[in-house]
């Protein structure tokens, strides 16, 4: 073996070491019980902000908004294995269960699911069914989705792929079921981490390619675009000069979000923002399920304790490869 | 160690797609040339764009597994879609008005609309997606759902005239010299509902 090879060899071995070290920090599970909780909450919001428009939907028959048909004949063309509502309707119909019935069924269901991950209990076949129900609804009415679906879907795929329960769960305190290893808690909560990096950094970098961003004008027409104009231009306008730095500010923490979150000194200072600027769209807005599957999102991957600080350090694996710090 | 390897692996491969769609959505922007970018750059972000469109198997035909699979698994991790929210810039927001013409000559003002705010925020997502050239073939049929959804509240309704167009709000100079949102028709449907009548 050439002097070459081995040190690309070595190389790839330290690096291979220091990745799976930052893929499998030991953890705790409060991380996972903020995520939990809090996205037990947004499906039960989700289907209560809902509910009185639920049928009027995602109706297929004569008494829907836009046949809910045509949403899912559209998921189709991506792929007929994306599951929708059309799939219940048609176990339903096997079982003589109406298209109605099966909605309301459906509909219960999910805000079943949220009251039970609220409190923890069944919380992975909660987990799996209420992002089931969910990804059929987001697909069924795909013409009507926008960001807060995703959000939800990713945030429900995330949780019921991680090591629930969590010890604050009625699972663990009644059922005494076992906890998950601490890698593993920690793995899933480096992937959220991940995820909310590219969240913000290519959002953040596609407002810092329109010129709206930098001069205030983008701000203006998201606060003044029905149906989100519920703050009056009027007052807008006593602040027109606030908004180039709010518009530069919130591009600057979206793109500079995957690099000063993860130092220990800029963390909080970022986080407070970026929850700052979700609490505004949600109050500013009306946006709250955005708002609130945004906040939930950031307080699981980085707002519980410090990620530095909570992961165990645990001795170097062999050959005294160094973990890979973070912050 | 077996187990992380495989989660390691996944991880790879999750933010791999994660990375193409966002990119895909990116490069799509610059190359429709609505970035402060030179319009130079354009050709290269097209090809980006396709590049990013290849790894995510969407250059692939319709029916073809691969292709499939990985939408499957982008919807199913709620990925399929950018983050490219409200950006590069806001776009105007739209509007549909039903004109509907009563047995009579009476004529009325109308829009679609449903019961709750939260529904209410996916049905202007519906509007703004109509806008799309993508949904042009859809266009039609769906604005007949929503006059259709008028209709069944007015079953005397004659004929309902759809117009649908942009609204674009005025900017903060215009708004303080007193201009307010203008409104420019993308297009429009006449629906008789007389045949359905005598059903």
């Amino acid at each position: 073996m050439t002097q070459g090879t081995r040190t690309s060899t070595a190389l790839t071995r330290r690096w291979s070491a220091e990745l799976m070290a930052f893929l499998f920090p030991a953890e705790t599970d409060n991380w996972l019980t903020a995520l939990r909780i809090g996205l037990g909450l947004q499906v039960a919001v989700y289907a209560l902000f809902l509910k009185s428009d639920w049928h009027y939907l995602f109706a297929s028959t004569g008494s829907g908004l836009v046949n809910r048909v045509l949403g899912e004949a559209i998921t189709s063309f991506d792929s007929p294995l994306i599951p929708t509502l059309g799939w219940l309707v048609a176990v339903g119909g096997y079982l003589n269960i109406g298209e109605d019935a099966v909605l309301s069924i459906a509909w219960a269901c999910l805000l079943c699911m949220g009251l039970l991950l609220l409190g923890g209990l069944f919380s992975r076949p909660a987990a799996i069914i209420g992002w089931f129900l969910h990804l059929c609804a987001a697909e069924s009415g795909g013409l009507f989705a926008y960001g807060a679906d995703n959000f939800m879907t990713t945030g429900l795929f995330y949780l019921m792929l991680s090591p629930l329960p969590d010890r604050y769960s009625l699972d663990y305190r009644l059922l005494k079921v076992q906890l998950g290893s601490q890698q593993l808690l920690g793995f899933w909560r480096r992937v959220l981490q991940v995820h909310m990096c590219f969240v913000y950094f290519a959002g953040g970098l596609a407002k810092a390619l329109g010129s709206g961003w930098w001069d205030g004008s983008n701000l203006w027409r998201s606060l003044t675009r029905p149906p989100f104009n519920l703050v009056s231009p009027d007052i807008l306008v006593r602040f027109k000069y606030g908004l180039p730095i709010l518009g530069i500010s919130i591009c600057l923490i979206e793109l500079g979000y995957p690099f000063f979150i993860w130092i220990r000194k800029t963390r909080f200072f970022w986080l407070v923002c970026i929850l700052a600027i979700h609490a505004a769209i949600g109050l500013a807005m009306g946006l709250y399920l955005f708002a609130l599957v945004m906040i939930v999102l950031n307080v699981a991957a980085f707002g519980i304790g410090d990620p530095s600080l909570t992961g165990v350090r645990r001795p170097p694996p062999q050959g005294s490869v160094r973990a890979l710090q973070v912050g | 160690m077996i187990s992380k390897h495989i989660h390691a692996i996944w991880f790879v491969v999750h933010f791999f797609l994660v990375a193409a769609v966002c990119f895909a959505g990116i490069f799509s922007l610059i190359a429709q040339g609505s970035t402060v970018l030179p319009s130079v750059i354009d050709k290269s972000a097209r090809k980006a764009e396709l590049i990013a469109a290849f790894a995510l198997g969407k250059e692939a035909p319709a029916s073809n597994p691969i292709r499939q699979a990985i939408a499957t698994y982008l919807h199913a991790a709620g990925i399929q879609a950018g983050y490219s929210f409200f950006a590069p810039n806001v776009p105007a927001y739209h509007k549909l008005t039903l004109e509907l013409f009563y047995a009579d000559g009476r004529v009325e003002y109308e829009s679609p609309h449903v019961t709750g705010k939260a529904a209410a925020l996916r049905l202007d997502s519906l509007l703004d997606r109509l806008a799309d050239e993508r949904y042009e073939p859809l266009r039609e049929v769906v604005v007949k759902m929503l006059a259709l959804s008028i209709w069944r509240a007015r079953p005397d309704v004659k004929k309902i005239r759809a117009t649908f167009g942009a609204v674009s709000p005025p900017g903060i100079g215009d708004f303080e010299g007193g201009q307010r949102e203008s409104f420019r028709p993308i297009f429009s449907y006449d629906f008789s509902l007389r045949e359905r009548e005598k059903q």
